[in-house]
């Protein structure tokens, strides 16, 4: 199958290879949160909570320097094309909370907020692919509006590689071909890796374009993430009257 | 900006889904004309004139008159995307061709993407069929062109739908049918290309005996594509691909998945208008219609049963036979097991153009100019084809290409149109300039950048020859032998290094991958690769440097392989020789010089490892090759003999096999998944059987059991007469498979085998001036040696598998090629020289029998019985392999010597035929 | 939300009494409600109700598959409720309401469904249900639709079954599935082949399909629309589920306390009082969401 049109260059959707799909940012959904934010990336669209830094559950797990930040990931009935019903302990779910908790715990200043726990949860609405990264982008957001201390902002993105073109933000058609797969998480301002998978095969050569497109991507997904924060701030500004 | 496409889906499983897809409208999609103040022009193709005519062309019409548009008359055609996405569902090939049209940088063609573009999309209305919205989408995009475009230019929507054209008028948008367009510009030859619409009434009286009154049903429909899912889901029907009988066109067999055995379709009525290679699906017939399955009635004209033709000359070229069922023997032969059938459904057509000449028929007497044709393809599987041409006259006696249109059931031919001239399939035209542009130019030499090179050893020290075919200008094996101070040798394989010059993704790349191998014909060879890079630049010619590939051996006395390394090199060769030059030398033994030495070692080394193979089972066949001598000036064959084989031959091939061995060694181990690899299975227990018969017809006790049993077996078959052993041979070689090309990833170790050199694993490496496989393995070495990267298409599995098989496919319609080839000179030949010659009785029919000429390397049948009288008088005993005549003592058996008279005639006007008959 | 201080309780209390709750709504006024349709485009229909902080999503997907042997006419209907851990840490409350909300959600999620099961489908028999399950069948007795409906509760403030229940009647008005013709199999016992219509969908026929109204008693008073605060501290709560006609089409009382036979009388027929309210709103909501949709089309 034609990944990439060879006589027009657009992809699937109409697209070029280093299109980012439409991006939509929303703070403040889950009103009973302590942060909250719904993130799309095209079709797919993630609804993240963030609530602490609050006192820790389960005493046993309490760290006297440092909070503990957790983290659950879960994805909808209806979120795929076929409904399945999906066990909320699945692998993959474990793995992608992991990953999740990992990349934000690498961020967080959890130094400043010791015995106290961080609850993240992101549950997908819809998944068209790439949804590990708009997970990760609605977690940040998240974390603003929770406003717990953080580095920066991480923000990450996908790209892959198919008829031989890196593509960037691939959705699920393009996910599904079964070409590499690459996920990159960065630290906006530092330009610091946090998150980095890949699955298949792929030369180095090679790699290294498709990780540099993934890069660009997050970058230009922590700028938008950037001007959602700036715009609810000024919101919030005006409700106070300044 | 963004839109949300979404329709309903049903997976296989008959489950619902709905399907959501985004669709993105972008600002940034051009016209492509170049003379467009607005746009872009970077990527515009069409003309550079405001005033030229631009057509926008619709489905239809590129679905059927592909033809016409690939006319290089026909100019500044804009190809919008929605009309390039219905064209890829419906043929795949013609929107292959479509693709070239549109990347071939001389061409005007340009892709505009009006799904994407934000002022050319369609959003669907309810209760508008995809066709309807597909048609309004080109209106509105030919509308946004004329727009776009201001008023000097003149936008043209071509095409034959009668509603289209009325609503795009009624638009404002010009419309013209192909007919009037083509009209318009006034060239007659451009006319004959276009397809008329099975609309228009063609009188048929020309052709067929029927009156249009008398038009009647002749094929019963086809099931409609919904009934034909259903009935395979519950096995009422049964998908298969049709083969069609060589023998007997009107036989053929469906081999399906769902059913064991395969389904005979007999008669044209049961095919109900489906072609040879055609996927169908097919009903069996209630069990009361059930006949024994031999091939019956022929009703047709000319077509006997097999014709003279050349005896496959090795295990690698044994065409195999299609149709299980051999069309013999009087004697009752048991219910069919093949259930028959009909043909209910076409599932998907295989149409391609095919080759042949028209039958003759008087010119028309009407000054209309356009006349009706049948079309007689060479291919017997293939029915006549009704054409309309207005140059009856051009095309009555020559080789013609015709495509086919359509097939309706009140017609009883197909109806087709005519193209142009291609033979096989085989690509015959020139290179074009995109792939000359890839050469280096001449004159070419050595440069220091080539010795510079680390991965490549100088070896223009050593004393590198070649040998090969008298007259051979394309040399890409060269060899050379040194004897070490420890008593081994070093023997070195030299192999012209093509990989250097034609670059993965190239034009010239991309065309050698389509070409697969170069195909030889007698008096002329149709290249894989320019002349330019095959004679000169690649070619180990003596006396220059050259760059190569290299194998080199360090081998004892007793061949036996004690190390091996390869590396890419730079060789001088010392001498060019021809086979009998190279015997002559190591006959004569009053010469010593190092040369004459050098090839003597070689050649000594050779016998041993030759021995070897056979020891371990290579099978050793009979390989009559045909050589014709030809006339320069007239080119007609002067002589025709057998091909000697010689010593020095063997010795050749002895140490390609073992460098092919050795290569394929190599890049198994470091690709074990992405190798091209070359593999022979060993021929089954069906596939033996009429060997065994005949075998065991003459007292002949073969064993079967191995490679190595059967090659001693052989070896014992030897009689009085002196041909025996070469005449079992030959009929040893009919039952072997077809050795191909494979990827090592598809199948398990084991099965790498190639029966025929009792060789555990090989490749092709030593010819990669004329065969593509050699390139590709020249890559995987390369790579395997960290000389150079991968080319990532090796990555991809089925890719690789992909081009495995069209290496496969290429290299059998090479050798059919060659054949025809050389099939038609031997019937030039014999055209003014009918000879009488003893041949050989090599099959019994119940007609007669098949014999080989061993003067000629032919075969063919031999009547003894005209064909039009009903029951014969001969009988045949199929045990002892014996036809003999009813009541008396004249008989014929298998392997006995006759005396037959050959001589060319011609039933049909330039049908001419080589026909046998017997000397009584 | 650690608990609530003595003080927080009799302040609530003492409100409700007042009919001035801690919001200042009075007892059986509904929190603001917005309604969005078409959330989730690859459902066949989708709406997400939001009732103050409370904001659930429902999805309705209709998959084919084979009627029920005990009623070949009618297709089938499923419901269930998720909790999203996204509203997690309200459930781990502590106090007598541990047993009720239930840790991870699990406990509450399943006797939403229950509720929402008997409310609008009616008993085993299929009779009375809210939504009609005999126009979901293709072929009799072998082809039917099986449409499940998804509840997802994104965040929780009270009143989750009220705002589910008019989620669920807000999707299957945005419901469309695919029209289909029947390609019956040549012999009768196949299953028929079925051929789907990307164009002509079926719209379900919403008047009838009920609300849920939940009225949670504490102290002496009831009052419509619990916060999670509120419904810490009652004693008893029934949801009733009505239809456009007034008919009572399910009923639920949980919770610990008693309630005489004539408290449950009078809270019914508050809650058909309310619930006429809460329907006209709701239909005001969806037809303006219809004619927005017929807008952009």
């Amino acid at each position: 199958m034609e990944y990439v049109d060879s006589l027009t260059g657009f992809r699937l959707d109409g697209r070029r290879p280093n299109d980012m799909r439409q991006i939509r940012g929303e703070i403040g959904v889950v009103a009973k949160a302590d942060g909250s934010a719904l993130f799309e990336m095209g079709n797919t669209k993630v609804i993240a909570a963030v609530y602490g830094p609050r006192e820790v559950q389960n005493k046993g797990q309490q760290i006297n320097n440092q909070a503990l930040v957790r983290c659950e990931y879960s994805m909808a009935n209806f979120s795929t094309g076929d409904r399945t019903r999906r066990p909320k302990g699945d692998r993959r779910s474990t793995e992608i909370s992991l990953v999740i908790r990992q990349t934000m715990e690498a961020c967080i200043l959890v130094h400043l907020m010791p015995r106290s726990q961080i609850d993240i949860f992101v549950q997908v609405l819809q998944a068209d692919g790439g949804t590990r990264s708009a997970c990760i982008n609605a977690a940040t957001l998240a974390l603003a509006d929770a406003g717990i201390p953080m580095r920066d902002l991480v923000t990450s993105c996908s790209a892959g590689y198919l008829s031989s073109t890196p593509l960037l933000d691939l959705n699920y058609v393009e996910d599904s071909a079964g070409g590499p797969d690459v996920t990159v998480g960065i630290l906006a301002k530092t330009d610091k890796v946090t998150l980095l998978q890949m699955d298949s095969k792929l030369p180095i050569d090679i790699f290294e374009n498709v990780m540099q497109l993934a890069i660009e991507g997050c970058k230009a997904i922590a700028q938008y993430i950037r001007e959602v924060l700036l715009e609810n701030t000024k919101l919030l500004e005006s409700r106070k009257g300044l | 900006m963004l839109q949300s496409k979404s329709f309903a889906k049903k997976t296989k499983q008959g489950r619902v889904i709905k399907v959501v897809r985004e669709h993105y409208l972008r600002d940034d999609i051009y016209c492509g004309a170049t003379f467009c103040k607005v746009c872009d022009t970077s990527a515009a193709r069409l003309s550079a004139s405001a005033s030229a005519t631009i057509l926008i062309v619709d489905t239809n019409v590129v679905l059927n008159q592909i033809d016409l548009l690939e006319n290089p008359k026909i100019d500044d055609v804009v190809v919008l995307s929605v009309v390039l996405e219905e064209v890829r569902h419906k043929n795949l090939s013609v929107y292959n061709r479509v693709k070239a049209l549109c990347t071939n940088p001389l061409r005007k063609f340009f892709v505009f993407s009006n799904e994407h573009h934000r002022d050319t999309y369609v959003k669907d209305m309810i209760g508008e069929s995809p066709n309807d919205r597909n048609d309004r989408a080109i209106r509105v995009a030919a509308r946004w062109y004329q727009i776009h475009l201001g008023e000097s230019t003149q936008i043209l929507l071509i095409t034959n739908d009668r509603e289209n054209k009325k609503r795009a008028t009624e638009e404002g948008i010009s419309a013209e049918t192909v007919e009037s367009y083509v009209k318009s510009l006034g060239k007659p030859d451009l006319l004959d290309l276009v397809v008329l619409s099975s609309s228009v009434d063609v009188p048929m009286e020309d052709v067929e005996d029927l009156r249009p009154s008398k038009k009647k049903i002749i094929y019963s429909e086809h099931k409609p594509m919904s009934e034909v899912t259903s009935g395979l889901l519950h096995g009422i029907y049964h998908q298969g691909k049709l083969r069609v009988n060589r023998y007997n066109p009107f036989e053929a067999y469906v081999g399906s998945e769902s059913i064991s055995e395969e389904i005979v379709i007999c008669g044209r009525a049961n095919m109900n208008r489906a072609f040879h290679g055609d996927i169908v699906a097919v009903e069996l017939l209630p069990q009361d219609q059930w006949r024994d399955g031999k091939s019956l009635i022929i009703d047709d004209d000319d077509d006997d049963e097999e014709e003279v033709h050349l005896v496959p000359n090795s295990a690698d070229d044994v065409p195999r036979f299609e149709n299980p069922v051999q069309p013999t023997s009087g004697s009752s032969p048991p219910v069919s097991s093949h259930p028959p059938g009909r043909v209910v459904g076409i599932i998907k057509r295989n149409w391609h153009s095919y080759c042949g000449s028209l039958d003759p028929m008087p010119m028309p007497a009407g000054n209309a100019g356009v006349a009706h044709a049948l079309f007689a393809s060479k291919d017997r599987r293939i029915p006549k084809i009704r054409i309309q041409t207005r140059q009856l006259g051009n095309l009555l006696d020559k080789r013609i290409i015709v495509a086919v249109d359509s097939w309706d059931c009140l017609s009883r031919y197909p109806s087709g149109h005519y193209v142009l001239l291609i033979e096989n399939d085989i690509n015959s035209r020139p290179f074009s300039s995109q792939v000359l542009a890839c050469l280096p130019p001449l004159p070419w030499s050595l440069s220091l950048e080539d010795l510079a090179n680390s991965n490549r050893e100088d070896l223009r020290h050593l004393r590198v020859f070649s040998v090969d075919p008298p007259g051979c200008r394309d040399i890409d094996d060269a060899l050379h032998c040194k004897p070490l101070g420890n008593g081994n040798f070093e023997v070195g394989v030299h192999i012209a290094d093509v990989t250097n010059f034609v670059l993965p993704g190239t034009p010239l790349d991309e065309e050698a991958s389509q070409r697969g191998t170069s195909v030889y014909l007698v008096e002329r060879r149709i290249d894989m690769l320019p002349k330019s890079l095959t004679e000169d630049i690649c070619s180990l010619c003596s006396d220059v440097e050259r760059l190569s590939f290299s194998v080199i051996w360090e081998l004892t006395p007793d061949a036996n392989i004690v190390s091996t390394r390869y590396t890419k090199s730079a060789i001088k060769s010392c001498a060019a020789l021809s086979y009998v030059e190279a015997q002559a030398r190591m006959d004569d033994s009053r010469l010593m010089d190092p040369l004459t030495t050098d090839l003597r070692n070689l050649n000594s080394l050779a016998k041993i490892m030759r021995l070897r193979r056979i020891k371990r089972g290579a099978l050793t066949l009979a390989s009559p090759e045909v050589k014709f001598q030809i006339d320069t000036e007239t080119h007609d064959p002067l002589d025709i003999g057998m091909y000697q084989i010689r010593e020095a031959n063997q010795m050749i091939e002895e140490f390609m096999l073992a460098a092919n061995i050795s290569v394929a060694e190599k890049i198994l181990k470091h690709f074990s998944l992405c190798s091209l690899l070359r593999r022979h299975p060993s021929p089954t227990k069906e596939m033996l059987e009429p060997l065994l018969r005949t075998a065991a017809a003459v007292g002949l006790d073969l064993d079967v059991s191995s490679s190595k049993a059967l090659a001693d077996s052989l070896d014992r078959a030897v009689g009085d007469d002196p041909y025996f052993n070469k005449l079992i041979r030959i009929l040893a070689t009919r039952c072997m498979t077809q050795a191909i090309y494979f990827s090592s990833g598809d199948l398990s170790p084991s099965e790498f085998s190639h029966y025929g050199l009792a060789a555990p694993i090989y490749t092709h490496f030593t010819s990669p001036i004329r065969r593509y496989a050699d390139v590709i393995v020249h890559r995987l070495l390369a790579a395997a040696l960290g000389i150079s990267r991968l080319p990532p298409i090796f990555m991809d599995g089925p890719q690789l598998t992909s081009i495995a098989d069209n290496l496969n496919y290429r290299h059998r319609n090479a050798q059919m090629a060659s054949r025809a080839s050389v099939e038609l000179h031997t019937v030039i030949f014999f055209r003014n020289r009918p000879t009488d010659t003893e041949a050989r009785i090599l099959k019994i029919k119940s007609n007669g029998f098949i014999v080989f000429v061993p003067k000629f390397g032919i075969e063919g049948p031999v009547y003894l019985v005209a064909k039009d009288k009903g029951s014969s008088d001969w009988v045949v005993d199929e045990a002892h392999q014996k036809v003999t005549k009813a009541g008396t003592k004249i008989t014929y058996g298998i392997l006995q010597t006759v005396r037959i008279h050959m001589e060319v005639v011609e039933p049909q006007p330039n049908r001419p035929k080589l026909q046998l008959t017997l000397i009584i | 939300m650690v608990g609530l201080s003595l003080g927080e309780k009799q302040f609530i209390h003492g409100g409700i009494a007042q009919d001035l709750r801690t919001d200042g709504r009075k007892r059986l006024h509904y929190r603001p409600i917005s309604i969005e349709t078409g959330v989730i485009p690859q459902a066949n229909g989708s709406a997400r109700v939001r009732l103050g902080a409370t904001d659930v999503i429902v999805s309705i997907k209709a998959e084919l598959g084979k009627p029920s042997s005990l009623q070949p006419d009618k297709g089938k209907v499923a419901i269930f409720v998720d909790c999203s851990s996204t509203a997690a840490p309200m459930f781990e409350l502590s106090g007598k309401w541990k047993m009720v909300l239930g840790r991870g959600g699990e406990e509450l999620s399943s006797e939403l469904s229950v509720a929402l099961q008997r409310c609008l489908l009616g008993g085993k028999s299929g009779a009375g249900a809210g939504i009609d399950p005999s126009s979901l069948v293709i072929v009799e007795g072998k082809l039917c639709w099986d449409l499940y409906i998804d509840g997802l509760v994104v965040s929780s403030d009270g009143n989750l079954l009220d705002a589910l229940g008019a989620a669920i009647k807000v999707a299957l008005s945005n419901t469309g599935i695919p029209k289909v013709t029947v390609i019956l199999g040549p012999s009768p016992n196949d299953q028929p082949d079925v051929d789907l219509s990307d164009e002509e969908f079926l719209q379900f026929d919403t008047t009838g399909v009920p609300v849920i109204v939940t009225l949670t008693k504490v102290g002496r008073h009831y009052i419509a629309d619990a916060t999670l605060e509120e419904e810490s501290q009652m004693s008893s709560a029934m949801s009733v589920s009505l239809n456009r006609h007034g008919h009572i089409c399910g009923l639920t009382k949980r919770g610990g306390a008693g309630l005489d036979p004539s408290v449950v009388l009078d809270m019914i027929s508050v809650a058909q009082h309310v619930g006429e309210q809460l329907m006209s709103m709701l239909d005001s909501e969806i037809a303006a969401a219809e004619a927005a949709a017929v807008q952009e089309q």
